[in-house]
């Protein structure tokens, strides 16, 4: 059982893995209906006059009026999604986008989450570093007879090794 | 002279002053008693709690009398109620609005005064039991000035006003509306019951682990309402409310989600606490965030400063909450300034690789995703406070960064449960992640085999069989041990809770990255398909009432049960609001809405159908959720104390 659990076999698990991932990441994903990429499309633009909602989820006139016109543009098959979804930020201005753009002071809601996680990260860094140097003691006897009494009393506790 | 019917209002209006008294007079006694250490003082908390409870209650029966009766001299009711809702939807109007909400949110917070106050009443002389029961004192103070103020229910209407719109029709349509808000409430406000304790713990300076163990269950319990909340939403905006998904990142789910973001950090990082003696500072902030969250989500939802098709309300109350908010944080982020000495933790953490540097990992993630959601959702007010400029941030974006935020948490989810304490070498990591390895790789190879597509849907699903293979480890260990009671404790139920986690996460992958839709013009006779399933029309359902009007189309699925997605149009609004109709099963959900307009002399309707896999788990993963919790509530297996012997001797113990 030892054996079984060696790092060839774990070399082999992580083979497996990647060779599934390339399979089913490289394979034709089917044709999307039109109507899959109408919802698509219009899950990215904000309703003009609604609260919040996506033209998507919007059954307001606006919304109405902007997914048949994504839907014509889709008919006709000559744009691309960004294309279609840049048409309707000229037409009604950079607001019923509902994602921000990666410019200006807008690109501040995609730097803020990651310079937030380095920063966290790298604050966790620092308090393991800290607790490394700090945790230099030898165990106490007291320490060696507390946990042979933990073993004693359950050693196949997991929870208390 | 008044009225039976306009009694409501001088009755109402007389409870929550008197309520206000007795929470004023509750906080002077538990204050000036604690500081005094004077028990006669301390023996009359329980009397003004018990009267501000009883307030709260008569105020909230009050509204309710003015609701059932029709009392349209009250602005509120005039605002919310009709003659034509029915009995049970009247019943809930009383919070379908804000002064009502803020009715619910006092009356939920007194009753748990109450409790906490009976609770410890043998413990009252106790300073940290009396400073906690004055700082819920102080959090009932300020709702009942907002009841008496800004959002008060029981203000006179205009006069002459004999019926009123009725509670917004999303709110009219389906029972949850019984459960779905109050459960949510008791999740925000049970969150005070911890909060109240770490700052009876700050002002004592007693911040070891006693404070902890008094309120654990209280943290267990709450987070559960908040997690049952959310998931009874979830279910009411897909199954009632059309909106054709379980999550839009919308203002106000978010104003719930943030809040159990950082709870559910919480509840990770205090097992280290009570544990390790670690983490201090750390999990008086969390408790902190936590609280004053629930309180800045309901500035942001319902001061009108964010826009939600789901706030049903706008207000003046902005600034009270905005001020409360402050004055909580200040004074919390004070008391941990000026106990900072006592908050230093005797012990260190031996290794990242260890179940405390799990659950560190797990505090860090779930912090930057609360970040994130937050970000988001208050980034409109930035731009539009900085370049006076409309903008929206919507689901594409939260979509975008949860997914990443998701798949790490469920990759410690694999790890975590299988690390011990202080250290774990890669012999012992081999020999346990072992099997749940292989149950990721199956899951993988299973999902590929049926034709799944797309790196992070499959990556979801290899972590998922991982992650739940781990928890089944530790479930299959602890049962073996103890038999049925190593489904309970924190560990075991807390593993079960994983188990609904890891469901939840895995049909949302399934449903958000393989949903298809189509529109199709059905016309009666004729047997539309798509996706491999017929849908025919074989009719219409009217039915109408004084208040609305349903239409229906009745559409044969694969030929067999006619499901009837409608559209519902409420006569004194106009609205029209669209009722799915849908086809459950354990694999994939048949959703149909309905397009308007409906004419029920043609013999067709222009319906859409959406074939979203997997959804049926999102539920049985919820359900798991609550299980788990309760499971976690029991106390579990004894087990002897095992304090840091290693760590430093606090310089107190050695003097």
């Amino acid at each position: 059982m030892k054996r079984l659990k060696s790092w060839p076999v774990w070399m082999l698990m992580g083979l497996i893995v990647v060779a599934l991932l390339t399979v089913g990441t490289t394979r034709d994903n089917g044709p999307l209906t039109q109507s899959d990429r109408i919802d698509s499309i219009t899950k990215h633009i904000a309703c003009p006059t609604c609260d919040g909602e996506s033209v998507y989820v919007s059954r307001a006139s606006a919304a109405e009026a902007i997914r048949n016109q994504v839907a014509r543009e889709v008919r006709a098959g000559t744009m691309t999604d960004d294309e279609i979804i840049g048409s309707i930020a000229n037409t009604f201005k950079a607001q019923v986008l509902l994602v921000p753009r990666a410019t200006g002071i807008d690109s501040l809601v995609w730097i803020m989450p990651i310079a937030v996680l380095v920063c966290a990260v790298a604050g966790l860094w620092a308090a393991f570093r800290r607790w490394r140097r700090d945790n230099s003691g030898e165990a106490s006897s007291d320490d060696v007879a507390l946990v042979e009494e933990l073993l004693a009393e359950d050693p196949s506790d997991e929870d208390n090794v | 002279m008044l009225g039976v019917a306009g009694l409501a209002g001088p009755l109402g209006r007389a409870a929550l002053l008197v309520g206000l008294i007795g929470a004023f007079f509750g906080l002077i006694a538990a204050v000036m008693g604690t500081r005094n250490e004077d028990e006669k003082v301390l023996r009359l908390v329980p009397r003004f709690a018990t009267l501000s409870c009883v307030s709260a209650i008569a105020a909230f029966a009050a509204m309710e009398w003015a609701m059932i009766t029709r009392d349209f001299s009250l602005a509120y009711i005039q605002k919310v109620g009709s003659k034509s809702t029915p009995a049970l939807y009247n019943f809930t109007a009383v919070w379908s609005a804000l002064e009502g909400s803020i009715l619910l949110w006092l009356l939920v917070l007194t009753c748990l005064t109450s409790g906490i106050v009976f609770k410890y009443r043998d413990r009252i002389t106790d300073p940290m039991v009396g400073w906690a029961v004055a700082t819920m004192f102080f959090v009932g103070i300020f709702f009942f000035i907002l009841t008496l103020g800004p959002a008060n229910p029981f203000a006179a209407g205009a006069p002459g006003v004999l019926d009123g719109p009725g509670p917004n029709p999303l709110l009219q349509n389906h029972i949850l509306v019984v459960f779905h808000p109050p459960i949510l409430y008791l999740g925000y406000v049970g969150m005070t019951v911890p909060f109240a304790f770490a700052i009876g713990a700050l002002i004592t300076g007693r911040v070891g682990e006693g404070w902890l163990v008094e309120t654990r269950r209280w943290a267990l319990f709450s987070w559960g309402f908040l997690t049952l909340g959310i998931i009874l939403g979830s279910w009411w905006s897909y199954e009632v409310l059309g909106w054709s998904g379980v999550w839009a990142w919308d203002p106000v789910e978010n104003a719930s989600f943030i809040p159990w973001l950082t709870g559910t950090a919480y509840i990770h990082s205090v097992l280290v606490q009570e544990r390790r003696g670690m983490l201090r500072v750390w999990n008086l902030s969390l408790l902190v965030s936590t609280f004053s969250l629930t309180i800045l989500g309901t500035f942001l939802t319902r001061s009108g400063v964010l826009n939600s098709v789901h706030a049903f309300s706008e207000s003046h109350i902005g600034p009270y909450l905005l001020s409360f908010f402050a004055i909580i944080v200040v004074v919390s982020v004070g008391l941990i300034g000026w106990r900072g000495e006592k908050l230093h933790s005797p012990g260190t953490i031996d290794s990242p690789l260890s179940r405390e540097g799990a659950f560190l990992a797990n505090n860090v993630i779930f912090s930057v995703f609360a970040f994130v959601v937050l970000l988001g959702t208050v980034f409109p007010l930035i731009i539009e406070a900085l370049q006076n400029r409309q903008l929206v941030v919507g689901e594409p974006f939260f979509d975008k960064l949860a997914v990443p935020v998701g798949l790490t948490l469920l990759f410690l989810m694999c790890i975590a449960p299988v690390l011990p304490w202080r250290k774990a070498s890669g012999e012992l990591l081999s020999t346990r992640l072992f099997w749940p390895a292989w149950g990721g790789i199956a899951a993988l190879a299973f999902s590929v085999g049926v034709g799944a597509t797309g790196l992070a849907p499959l990556l979801t699903f290899t972590l998922g069989g991982f992650a739940g293979g781990a928890a089944l480890r530790q479930l299959v260990l602890a049962t073996r041990r103890q038999g049925l009671r190593g489904l309970v404790g924190r560990a075991n139920g807390g593993m079960v809770v994983h188990i609904g986690v890891i469901l939840i996460a895995v049909a949302l992958a399934a449903s958000n990255s393989y949903t298809h839709s189509q529109e199709l013009l059905l016309k009666k006779g004729v047997v539309a398909t798509f996706d491999g399933h017929t849908f025919e029309l074989t009719g219409f359902k009217t039915e109408s009432d004084g208040r609305s009007t349903v239409v229906a189309a009745l559409v044969r699925v694969d030929g067999g049960k006619s499901y009837s997605p409608a559209i519902t149009k409420f006569k004194s609004m106009g609205t029209n609001i669209g009722t799915p109709s849908v086809k459950s099963s354990f694999v994939k959900d048949i959703y149909l809405t309905v397009e308007p307009p409906i004419k029920v002399s043609s013999d067709s309707v222009k319906i859409k159908v959406f074939i979203k896999p997997m959804v049926m788990w999102l539920w049985i993963g919820g359900g798991l959720m609550g299980i788990g919790t309760l499971l976690s509530a029991f106390p579990g297996r004894r087990r002897k104390p095992t304090d840091a012997t290693s760590a430093p001797v606090p310089s107190e113990a050695s003097a």
